[in-house]
């Protein structure tokens, strides 16, 4: 028997070491692969609603305007722009494109899919970006012309963001649901398989218009969502990128010397906001004095330091610093519990007071650990604060019935990358996710929104931060950042400041 | 026999339907889909334009009886999230499913059955302790962290095998092995006791009498009819593994059925997580259903009427 059991074990051994030879790391036979959280649902850039999806159709489709990964908006199918009047934008067009199957590119390509995105018929979440746009009208094959309903200054963020341009002849040929299996594109990498649930695997379009990373054959999207599953995978060399290292891993995955971890502002900003709507709950919190001694009470410095273990920035204001109408000159409430305790005894609370505080788990980093510091650092001036932790679902529709607790955790990505797309829907009376009112501000609000002129316009929103900062309707946190571990194959990896986007058309292999 | 036949066909509908009205009512209360669908910036018209187009802004019990005439003509909906067929979403990944535990059966079968068998008749042995300490490990160890163990063992220290994904043998070897882990230890445990149980039988010590070797005794006569509970311990245990599944494709990330249903509950996608639920009990009402009917011929004395 014994020697049984030691045979097997030897054939076991045997068989392992045969079949191990066969993972090798693939970067070497030029191809990348990236690893995401999420699969991407669709490949048809128009029925999409993920930052996942939008990394992989950045690569197959080309916009007129890209924003590129400092931020910066890029001509790409546009050669150039301009406004006729404030509702018109001109854009010329970049002449002898070719879309991956031949076909030529055109403004009629243009008028297609920007009208094909606003069908509400094609169900394309993102359409709420795109609805003030009136029509797209052709002015010769190589002009077309975007009429807005009103005035928008956002314009050209929203065109680099999502309005991918697709192939009129292809598609209106075989049908939207051929397009879908069989994506035809303008961009650096054209379709090759998707085997979902698993991985896109997409090659190298030796026709592109603009310049190519010669390095890369093959761009491999992989799905792997369970955290632990993904590191290892870059640890073992099956993939070159993997998104969202927690920061706790960040010390255990550069100890692997070909392994380097690259972090930057992400366009998710954390915050506590109060519940203003409801005066017979929120009580004290309604004295403007109440919420600016809570942003002196928390110490955001050391959440950052301590609970998130540095992947955060702090903020002064709901605005991070790569959004439009950013002022780097309105500085922080510093952390001074003194300072705190005598603004509510100036409120006539000197003792406290008690409230309740909502948090999910799990939904942001650190979510619910940051809470229950928070909690503490509360208590230090005297507020208690009961803390409830709920289920996601659960908690976003309680939030968008204002029906949340006085206090609760949240974040926002800022899509846009505008002060418009973070403020309005969170501090406008009748938004649904505000839960404040302060008829002054929403006024301020809309004429900022429709002012094309952008030094005056970034003038507005400089007002309007300080107001926001002083008048308090949140404790205004941090900005997370996010970790991407990246193996030593990849030349030029860059982490998008204040954006989830990964370019990875642009990446190359190092030599 | 067809009587008993027919009989268990109607009761088996009758199960299904009432999985397909929980799941629906369920499904409903977890909130708006449309929420998840869209981004935190889309606004009421938005919303309204969606909750129509997916026929969400009927009242229920009509969305309820649609969606059961709808499956009699073999349309399962779309999927909210692929916007296409979601039979054919969870079709196209079933084959993955049933490749991984159909390989963590066998696996655990080959395995768990000689363990049992050896310890049962040895009891108390060193084989039947370490057979037995295998068995209570494999049993009480978390299947999340097994396979991340088995992962940062196998493919990130020792490099032997892929960590992630679908391919050839070697992708099977760990998902298998994590999937096929509680089973093997049940169906083992299982086992010992049922042939401990049998070996004690009068007919066996009459076999000994008759001279017969033991190998025959313990195979033939013992085994054959210790096997009764333990088929219908291993057929209960195919349905946990369906189950079982869903962590296992996760941690491995295995493009199967389990990933599926995972990604369509977090994103309300309601097509995709009904079809999941139905072809998974029509799979384990089909499998209840078949170990019934091979219970006759393994006993003969069991009869349906």
């Amino acid at each position: 028997m014994k020697k049984n059991i030691v045979l097997v074990f030897l054939v076991l051994m045997i068989a392992f070491s045969f079949i191990s030879e066969g993972i090798a790391s693939a970067a070497a036979k030029g191809k990348l692969i990236v690893a995401q959280g999420a699969e991407t649902t669709t490949l048809d850039p128009h029925k999409g609603g993920s930052a996942i999806f939008v990394n992989v159709c950045i690569t197959m489709y080309d916009l007129l305007i890209r924003r590129d990964r400092e931020g910066k908006q890029r001509l790409a199918l546009a050669t150039s722009y301009k406004n006729i009047d404030p509702v018109t934008w001109e854009f010329k067009l970049r002449k002898g494109v070719k879309f991956q199957n031949g076909e030529p590119f055109t403004s009629r390509d243009v008028k297609f899919s920007y009208d094909r995105m606003r069908d509400p018929k094609t169900k394309y979440p993102f359409r709420v970006f795109y609805r003030g746009i009136q029509e797209v009208q052709i002015i010769d094959d190589y002009t077309v012309r975007v009429i807005t309903k009103k005035p928008d200054p956002v314009l050209l963020s929203r065109l680099a963001f999502g309005a991918f341009i697709v192939p009129e002849k292809y598609i209106k040929e075989h049908g939207d649901e051929y397009f879908a299996k069989h994506p035809i594109g303008s961009g650096r990498y054209k379709f090759v398989k998707w085997a979902k649930n698993d991985y896109v695997e997409l090659e190298a379009n030796e026709n592109y218009w603009g310049d190519r990373p010669a390095t890369i054959k093959k761009l491999v999207f992989k799905t792997i969502p369970e955290t632990g599953s993904r590191l290892a995978a870059l640890q073992t060399g099956e993939v070159d990128i993997a998104t969202n290292a927690p920061p706790f891993m960040i010390s255990k995955l550069e100890k692997n010397p070909k392994i380097k971890v690259v972090s930057g502002p992400s366009g998710r900003v954390i915050f506590i906001g109060f519940n203003l709507t409801k005066p017979e709950k929120a009580g004290p919190l309604m004295n403007k004095k109440v919420r600016q001694a809570l942003n002196y009470a928390v110490d955001k410095q050391s959440l950052i330091k301590y609970v998130l273990m540095g992947s955060g920035e702090q903020l002064a204001t709901p605005l991070i610093p790569q959004a439009f109408g950013y002022d780097p000159n309105i500085k922080p409430y510093p952390y001074d519990p003194e300072k705190a305790k005598k603004l509510l005894k100036e409120a006539g609370y000197p003792n406290g007071f008690e409230t309740q505080f909502a948090t999910g788990s799990g939904r942001y980093l650190m979510d619910k650990q940051i809470a229950e510091a928070i909690v503490g650092m509360l208590d230090k001036v005297g507020i208690k604060a009961k803390l409830k932790i709920c289920e996601w679902g659960e908690y976003e529709k309680v939030r968008k019935s204002h029906k949340v607790e006085p206090l609760y955790l949240l974040g926002w990505g800022n899509t846009m990358s505008d002060a418009d797309g973070t403020l309005v829907p969170l501090f406008f009376s009748k938004s649904r996710y505000s839960n404040y009112v302060n008829p002054t501000l929403d006024k301020m609000m809309m004429e900022a929104r429709y002012q094309m002129d952008p030094e005056k316009r970034k003038g507005q929103y400089s007002e309007i931060l300080k107001l926001i900062k002083d008048e308090a309707p949140w404790i205004f946190l941090y900005q997370q950042r996010d970790n991407y571990g990246v193996r030593d194959t990849v030349a030029n990896f860059k982490q998008s400041a204040g954006s989830e986007r990964m370019d990875c058309d642009v990446l190359r292999l190092a030599k | 026999m067809q009587r008993y036949l027919i009989k268990r066909s109607f009761q088996s509908l009758i199960v299904i339907l009432g999985i397909t009205v929980i799941v629906f009512m369920i499904l409903h209360l977890t909130g708006d889909p449309t929420d998840l669908l869209l981004p935190p910036e889309a606004g009421p018209e938005e919303r309204e334009l969606l909750r129509h187009e997916l026929g969400l802004d009927k009242p229920i019990y009509v969305q309820y009886l649609e969606y059961i005439k709808n499956i009699c003509h073999g349309d399962f909906g779309q999927s909210f999230r692929y916007q296409t067929p979601a039979f054919s979403v969870v079709m196209g990944a079933l084959p993955a499913t049933i490749e991984l535990t159909m390989a963590a059966m066998i696996l655990s079968i080959v395995v768990a059955l000689p363990i049992g068998i050896i310890s049962a008749i040895r009891p108390r042995s060193y084989y039947d302790t370490l057979g037995m300490t295998f068995a209570l490990l494999g049993q009480s160890i978390p299947v999340y962290w097994a396979g991340l163990m088995l992962i940062l063992l196998f493919a990130v220290t020792l490099g032997w095998l892929p960590s992630t994904g679908r391919g050839g043998i070697k992708h099977l070897i760990l998902p298998a092995v994590t999937l096929g882990m509680f089973s093997t230890a049940a169906i083992a445990r299982f086992t010992r006791s049922s042939m401990i149980d049998v070996l004690d039988a009068d007919y066996i010590r009459t076999a000994r009498i008759k001279g017969l070797s033991e190998h025959i005794v313990v195979l033939k006569h013992a085994f054959k009819n210790a096997s009764i509970p333990v088929l219908t311990m291993t057929s209960l245990q195919f349905g946990r593994m369906l189950s079982g599944a869903v962590i296992t494709e996760t941690i491995f990330s295995w493009p199967g059925v389990g990933r599926i249903a995972v990604q369509a509950i977090y994103n309300r996608d309601f097509p995709v997580v009904q079809t999941v639920v139905l072809v998974a009990s029509v799979i384990f009402v089909g499998i209840n259903f078949m170990v019934d009917i091979i219970y006759t011929y393994l006993d003969p004395r069991i009869k349906y009427t």
